[in-house]
């Protein structure tokens, strides 16, 4: 249901969110015109940028996607970016092995990638029913775990021939890239990946059992059994459902993006996604348009330092202010304040 | 010391909780009453400054005070004492009354306050060990702590928001007693209750809100005639029959060793024919709610219930209500709607939200639930979220565990909500229920199960009790 009256609201929190951008790069000396002009030309400006932009966005927006449902069951997976990159070691495995140079290659990319994923999803909810953990501890250890196995296969196993070095392993065999339209590089797949992963959770969280039970799971753990499941049991699916979205995060990331397994496979994009979902609270369409935005972020973003010689951390910035005062207009009730400050001033 | 409330206005959602309230009290133990839902707890609320009104003002001694802030209501002597409890549970009594009272460097001074907070609970006659956990104490003592606390921080108007439902009658005895000596030291006391007997007990002056607005002003003698007849719409003491019929799904309750008192020597297992009302009678703090969770935990190595003997119990064939709506029975941030979604969810993996509507707004109707679908249940009065939990029980033929169905509601609305449970015992399994009130157990149930502290101290048909029994099972005597 679409409540006007809500949307101009986030519109008017929008709009001053912007303007909290632009005065925060005015005190650095930049002009936010010029800014905003290098980042878009330099997301959008081309084919190529396009391209390079939703190269970024898909992995960004699956990890985002997958915390949707973590979140729902109230779980703060902290390890996503774990779960991104052994869904990329997954997706290597395949990539690596004697089906690397067929045709079905990625296909079982996704398949290894999500399992991989959801396993490593799945030993944070164990811990967290069966150990009494807290997700975020074990998704935080998990993350280095996973860092340190990647770094491992690198640097060992997977190392290339002659030499190991942490900037990765052989790219791939082209049949296990992620596949393109004709002789394009237009990441068709990706793009079909995600749309079908949305409308899919679309569908979970409107009309499921399992999507009214998750956020059911996330309100109140003990009213549960009441309505005949047990919330442990969907802590656990939200769990393998994040991991294994992640995974397909990683299978992207290794196979679209770098087409090979490098260290750094996460890119950050796991935490981002947290913000990410945070900003969005959890609603689907909002995820969907903003990880775009960040993804724009992040390729405009090295542009700056060709168009304007600005260091390439100002981006950090400005996605940390958008971030911060977002979440800060999101607890202010605009329409009452100036309710109050109209009052006030009459009063006067 | 004054208050005066103008003009306070506070809606949730469509709901208008309070409606231009007007009041004012200058001194004595004034009563608040009222149906369920009728508004006083959002009015409490806002006098403590727990939620800013959408308009109006409150001037204490003719000057207006910020509203929607605990601490500027606290700092102008207004205490609220809860309906439950909000302390610190793990902390001792005396870090409780650290954490809340106005001192600086508190702990600098801990033998001043040590002793202080001891001669409070001499005179007051409060028995508690200062140094013993919150979270072990009774939520009666756990009151009396509070409302020691709301005096020691210099309180000039207390409210008391339904004090004594969790009190026993000595409990009861000293607090009435407290609040007479607290009413003649120059303290106000507003006394929010629909226990009438109480009210004509304790309270000088009174009002009765409904549907959110005051609608009548009342002073001693109250006439308890006019007092139904004002606060009810339809006032109905007619007693409900209680039928038997001989039916098939006979069901057996099963008691393990150690939940018998060894004061007594009675058997283990009790037959029942279906449709039969079982009352599960204790004091507060007994463990009289405890067998209805562990019937529905359906654990063999606890006490259970079996159907005809030998089938064992699918756990979908209960429908348990808990007597803490918010904390384990419902879902504050989610709507009505997703309710019955939720409970349309343990039959389909598919939901159609059309039907599912069609089917709560039956349900509102049927059950006069004051709300619209889109309702969250943390902006419902407890009487509505207790008609929710009613609302939500099954179609199929269940067994009902009830747990103190009717705590916090009025009589209006036990009434109510005891129509709807026996409209439905022809085709259930069983009813028990628990209650620490003899006059339900005692209206209600075909059976008495009496349970004093931990154990069950008697199982028996209610021809061959008294009311005066029971008291004497739940006490303690055989």
């Amino acid at each position: 249901m679409l409540n006007l009256n809500n949307l101009l609201l986030q519109v008017i929190r929008l709009l001053l969110t912007f303007v909290i951008i632009f005065l925060t790069l005015i005190i650095f000396g930049v002009s936010p015109f010029d800014v905003f002009e290098s980042i878009l030309y330099g997301s959008l400006g081309s084919y190529s940028k396009f391209i390079r932009t939703l190269i970024v966005w898909t992995p960004l927006c699956l990890s985002a996607l997958a915390l949707i449902y973590t979140f729902s069951a109230g779980m703060w997976n902290i390890g996503i970016e774990g779960q991104i990159i052994m869904g990329a070691v997954g997706a290597t495995f395949v990539a690596r092995s004697f089906l690397g140079d067929d045709l079905i290659s990625p296909y079982l990319q996704i398949l290894m990638a999500m399992f991989f994923g959801g396993f490593w999803g799945l030993i944070c909810a164990i811990l967290k029913i069966k150990g009494k953990v807290h997700e975020i501890f074990s998704g935080l250890g998990l993350d280095f775990v996973a860092s340190g196995i990647v770094i491992y296969l690198i640097i060992g196993p997977w190392k290339r021939a002659g030499i190991a070095s942490t900037s990765g392993t052989d790219i791939f065999h082209k049949a296990s890239w992620v596949p393109t339209v004709g002789d394009s590089n237009f990441p068709i797949f990706l793009i079909i990946l995600v749309l079908f992963l949305y409308i899919f959770s679309l569908i979970i969280f409107r009309y499921t059992s399992l999507g009214i039970r998750l956020k059911a799971t996330g309100i109140n753990t003990f009213a549960t059994n009441r309505f005949n499941f047990s919330s442990e049991k969907y802590i656990v699916f939200s769990f393998l459902i994040a991991g294994a979205i992640a995974g397909i995060a990683g299978f992207s990331q290794s196979s679209g993006a770098y087409h090979k397994l490098v260290p750094s496979v996460s890119g950050g994009f796991g935490f981002l996604s947290i913000l990410i979902v945070l900003i969005c609270s959890r609603n689907i369409y909002f995820t969907f348009i903003v990880s775009f935005l960040f993804a724009a972020l992040i390729v405009g973003g090295s542009q700056l330092q060709i168009k304007l010689g600005l260091d390439h951390s100002l981006i950090g910035i400005i996605q940390a202010t958008f971030v911060l005062s977002w979440l800060v207009l999101q607890k202010i009730e605009i329409e009452k304040i100036t309710y109050k400050q109209i009052s006030k001033m009459f009063a006067k | 010391m004054k208050i005066q409330i103008k003009n306070i206005s506070k809606s949730f959602g469509n709901v208008h909780a309070n409606k231009n309230i007007d009041l004012e009290i200058k001194s004595g133990i004034h009563a608040l009453l009222g149906e369920n839902g009728a508004g006083k707890s959002t009015l409490v609320k806002i006098i403590s400054g727990q939620f800013a009104p959408d308009n109006g003002q409150i001037l204490i001694n003719e000057t207006p005070i910020q509203l929607g802030s605990p601490k500027e209501s606290i700092s102008n002597g207004i205490g609220l004492l809860n309906q439950d409890p909000l302390d610190f549970f793990n902390l001792s009594i005396l870090e409780s009354f650290l954490v809340g009272i106005n001192e600086n460097a508190p702990y600098r001074h801990l033998k001043d306050i040590r002793k202080k907070i001891s001669s409070l609970l001499e005179k007051y006659e409060i028995k508690i060990d200062l140094d013993t956990k919150t979270r072990s104490l009774s939520i009666g003592e756990r009151q009396q702590v509070e409302l020691l606390r709301l005096l020691y921080n210099g309180a000039k108007l207390i409210i008391l928001d339904e004090p004594t439902s969790a009190f026993s009658l000595d409990q009861k005895k000293n607090m009435f007693q407290t609040l007479r000596q607290l009413s003649q030291e120059g303290i106000i006391i507003i006394f929010v209750s629909h226990k009438l007997d109480e009210v004509f007990e304790i309270c000088d002056s009174a009002s009765i809100l409904k549907y959110g607005e005051i609608v009548e002003n009342l002073v001693q003698p109250f006439d308890s005639d006019q007092i139904f007849s004002v606060m009810f719409d339809q006032f109905e003491k007619s007693s409900i029959d209680v039928e038997h019929n001989e039916r098939l799904d006979n069901f057996s309750i099963n008691f393990l060793d150690k939940d018998i008192s060894p004061q007594v020597d009675i058997s283990n297992s009790y037959d029942f024919s279906q449709g039969t009302v079982i009352g599960f009678a204790g004091l507060q703090g007994s463990s009289n709610d405890k067998f209805l969770q562990d019937f529905f935990s359906s654990d063999k190595n606890l006490s259970f219930i079996r159907i005809n003997s030998s089938t064992s119990l699918l756990k979908n064939e209960f429908y348990y209500m808990p007597a803490d709506r918010l904390e384990r029975g419902l879902f504050g941030e989610m709507t009505l709607l997703e309710h019955f979604g939720l409970s349309e969810a343990s039959k389909k993996n598919i939901l159609n939200w059309k039907s599912v509507r069609k089917h709560v707004d039956s349900k509102i109707g049927e059950f006069n639930i004051k709300a619209t679908p889109e309702s969250k249940m943390h902006e419902l009065s407890g009487g509505n979220q207790q008609r929710v939990m009613l609302s939500l029980m099954p179609q199929e033929k269940s067994i009902l565990l009830l747990e103190q169905p009717t705590r916090g509601l009025d009589v209006n609305s036990a009434h109510n909500v005891w129509e709807m449970i026996l409209a439905r015992k022809n085709q259930d399994i069983a009813v028990l229920f628990s209650s620490t009130d003899i006059d339900e157990i005692w209206e209600y149930s075909d059976v008495v199960i009496s349970v004093h502290g931990e154990t069950i101290i008697d199982v028996s048909n209610k021809n061959i009790l008294t009311k005066d029994s029971i008291a004497r099972f739940v006490s303690g005597l055989v």
